[in-house]
């Protein structure tokens, strides 16, 4: 058991009422030679949007995965992942029997994944995908369906229309929202979603962020949106992490982490996203590529990419310190961070933006 | 500079690279046995598209999934039939050359017509090492070249795409690569066939974020260097925003089969005309912080409607926040607006009688 005080005391990271508490989660394959998830340590806030951040490959799938208990053989999850059911209640999902943890999984955290198309059995009507549900968790299903027409047409679906189609009746769109309908039918607490709207169009994608939020706010979920897409979730998040490598390098408020972002891996992901507004000629891209799994360097692992690096960077991992309250950042050389790489979007955005820009 | 290409093509008569006039692609769905009387479901995919593409000239193609974009794009490379209206390669028609009713072959023209896709995966053949991917097509055009020249020109133009040590990328397989990587390859692989123009559909919407600059980047480079047209398909006005205003050329917005809106891409997002590229502008995420809360989307429907039964009139009418009774009668047509800037819209005209008609209450 942890008190909330000892909670507050150690977080500094601006969490007060944690509802997922993951401490130095790391997730290995080959009898600890391969980190595929690193000494990760992040609350959830309950009720906020938390959208984590990283590239193919830096272990983001993995962070979810770890917050089911649910890392794909023969991956080993070691540290700890505390679920708090209310402010004054813990438990270890570690420590969770199978049958608690069949509970636990859809009921209090559920998961939405990339790709509605293989979450979905072709041969199955959508409807029975959530009758189905109900029966293995034990609900009643008339019940069960009549809360799931509500939730689909606040997803702006035709519940019956929807309900009664094989999934290949429906577009992507709709797979997707039928697919967060599912997700949502045991009311959890907190949803995952793992690239929810990678495969569908720009409109798509927005459109969804945007009933998302409506049904954050309807019933009282938590979220937690992973995804490569910095801008797309920078719209929607409360509190952004930011993951690089395996690791976890950056978490704040989203507003610091967009405008005042205190790591450099950030600031240059930042600078490197086409953007609406931004001056065409100010976009870079990240020289170098990110570190394969097994052969990660001592000491930061950005060192090698990073124009901030010094001796220290490759000798020295760093810790995360708090550049204010609520925003922490795992860098040496952080302070130097906001003089020595510009963000290109922000002078645009001050000046009013030339959305033309020159050519070459 | 695209625009002046435009008005000069039409005037003096010295035919463009790509000529597109009023072309129809339309599928039937497959019919059952059940339904084997009926008439066919018809997917109007592209209806009535007129656009020029000239040398060293980047046309990008925005919209939803289901627009048509990428029909249009491989009708354009001529990859796909059209059931009307005519595509032209230098003057002459593409499907009339592959019936040998004109004076070039059809392999020239499909050689000068290349794709890169959307999934840099499965458009490599997982079994064969990059070197044998590569010389393929060297082999099937220029039966006479030698292995070792044939061996220098891949390794030269895959150090020109970045992949060095060359070697060592050649002899590797593709699940050794990685995303950007196989993707450098099928650009490197288009550019063996010295094209006039490169369909790139979706090229980098695979791509990590971070790494869509440096491959949009490394086309332009090329288009200079090698002097090809891009034909740039994707679902991201920004993307869009910066092939085409880098590459000097145009931004066109599709919607159901029809192209609404063709600019230079500093005038279409700045002054979009058609309020299709308006939603499609607030559905691109902005960072700048005052601008990244998306307020409501400025239509009235999410989902798009149906292709087999477009809708009557302006096919955006369904979802259109300025939709008035007369969109649903009348189909507006592409008018230039200024300099190479066309929108099919009847805000556009101060004298319509759509500003008569009653709006469309949901």
């Amino acid at each position: 058991m942890t008190t909330t005080s000892e909670r507050l005391h150690r977080a500094g990271d601006g969490v007060s009422d944690p509802i997922v508490e993951v401490r130095n989660a790391s997730v290995t394959y080959d009898d600890g030679d391969t980190h595929v998830l690193d000494d990760v340590t992040f609350s959830i806030e309950r009720n906020e949007i938390l959208g984590v951040v990283g590239e193919s490959g830096s272990g983001k799938s993995m962070l979810a995965s770890a917050l089911l208990d649910a890392v794909p053989a023969p991956g080993h999850l070691s540290g700890e992942v505390l679920y708090h059911p209310d402010r004054d209640a813990t438990v270890d999902i570690l420590e969770f029997s199978d049958a608690e943890l069949n509970e636990y999984r859809w009921a209090e955290v559920s998961m939405v994944f990339q790709g509605a198309m293989s979450s979905f059995n072709p041969t199955m009507k959508v409807g029975a995908h959530f009758s189905d549900t109900l029966k293995a968790h034990d609900r009643a299903v008339s019940e069960g369906l009549e809360f799931a027409r509500e939730i689909l047409s606040d997803l702006y679906l035709e519940p019956e229309r929807v309900l009664d189609s094989y999934p290949h009746e429906l577009s992507g769109g709709m797979q997707q929202r039928a697919l967060i309908a599912l997700s949502l039918i045991l009311e959890p607490e907190v949803l995952v979603m793992d690239e929810p709207t990678a495969a569908l169009d720009l409109l798509m994608q927005r459109s969804i962020l945007l009933l998302l939020e409506e049904i954050k706010e309807k019933y009282d979920v938590t979220m937690v949106f992973i995804t490569h897409d910095l801008p797309l979730v920078a719209s929607l998040a409360d509190r952004m992490a930011v993951m690089y490598a395996f690791e976890l390098v950056e978490a704040g408020p989203r507003d610091q982490i967009i405008g005042d972002s205190a790591h450099p891996y950030t600031r240059a992901l930042l600078n490197s996203t086409p953007n609406i507004d931004a001056p065409l000629e100010d976009m870079q891209p990240i020289p170098g590529k990110s570190p394969a799994p097994v052969n990660v360097p001592t000491g930061c692992s950005y060192a090698d990419r990073c124009p901030l690096a010094s001796d220290t960077c490759r000798r020295q991992d760093p810790t995360f310190e708090a550049v204010r309250e609520g925003h922490a950042v795992a860098c040496h050389h952080w302070e130097r961070a906001s003089e020595e790489i510009k963000l290109t979007f922000g002078e645009a955005a001050a000046t009013g933006g030339d959305a033309g820009g020159d050519p070459r | 500079m695209s625009r002046a290409r435009d008005t000069a093509a039409d005037s003096d008569g010295d035919a463009p690279l790509i000529s597109v006039n009023d072309l129809e692609v339309h599928f039937e769905t497959e019919q059952g046995l059940l339904e084997m009387f009926d008439d066919p479901d018809v997917v109007r995919a592209v209806d009535g598209v007129s656009v020029d593409i000239g040398e060293n000239d980047v046309l990008a193609l925005v919209g939803e999934s289901g627009c048509g974009k990428t029909t249009l794009g491989k009708t354009i490379i001529g990859l796909q039939e059209p059931t009307g209206g005519s595509i032209a390669y230098r003057g002459r028609d593409i499907w009339e050359t592959k019936a040998g009713n004109t004076d070039l072959s059809f392999d020239d023209i499909r050689s000068s017509l290349q794709i890169i896709h959307q999934d840099p995966g499965s458009s490599l053949n997982p079994n064969r090492r990059i070197v044998e991917t590569l010389s393929e097509p060297i082999r099937l055009t220029h039966p006479d070249i030698s292995a070792g020249e044939r061996r220098s020109r891949i390794y030269s133009l895959l150090e020109r795409v970045g992949m060095t040590p060359p070697r060592d990328f050649a002899s590797r397989y593709p699940h050794q690569l990685s995303g950007g990587e196989k993707q450098r390859v099928a650009l490197a692989r288009a550019l063996l066939m010295n094209p006039d123009v490169i369909l790139a559909d979706e090229a980098i919407s695979a791509l990590d974020v971070s790494l869509r600059v440096e491959m949009m980047d490394l086309m332009l480079d090329l288009q200079e260097e090698f002097d090809t047209s891009f034909v740039f398909i994707s679902h991201d006005l920004s993307n869009a925003r910066y092939f085409a205003a880098h590459g000097n050329g145009r931004i066109g917005v599709m919607y159901l089969g029809n192209l609404v809106e063709v600019g230079p891409p500093d005038r279409l997002i700045s002054d979009p005309k058609h309020p299709y590229t308006e939603v499609l502008r607030w559905a691109t995420p902005n960072l700048a912080l005052d601008a990244s809360e998306a307020g409501d989307p400025p239509m009235r429907k999410i989902d798009i409607p149906d292709p087999v039964n477009p809708p009557s009139g302006c096919r955006f009418h369904t979802r259109c926040p300025e939709a008035r009774t007369a969109c649903t009668r009348e189909q507006p047509e592409l008018r230039t607006l200024e300099d190479g800037h066309r929108a099919a819209c009847f805000r556009s005209e101060s004298d319509h009688r759509y500003w008569e008609s009653d709006p469309i209450e949901d």
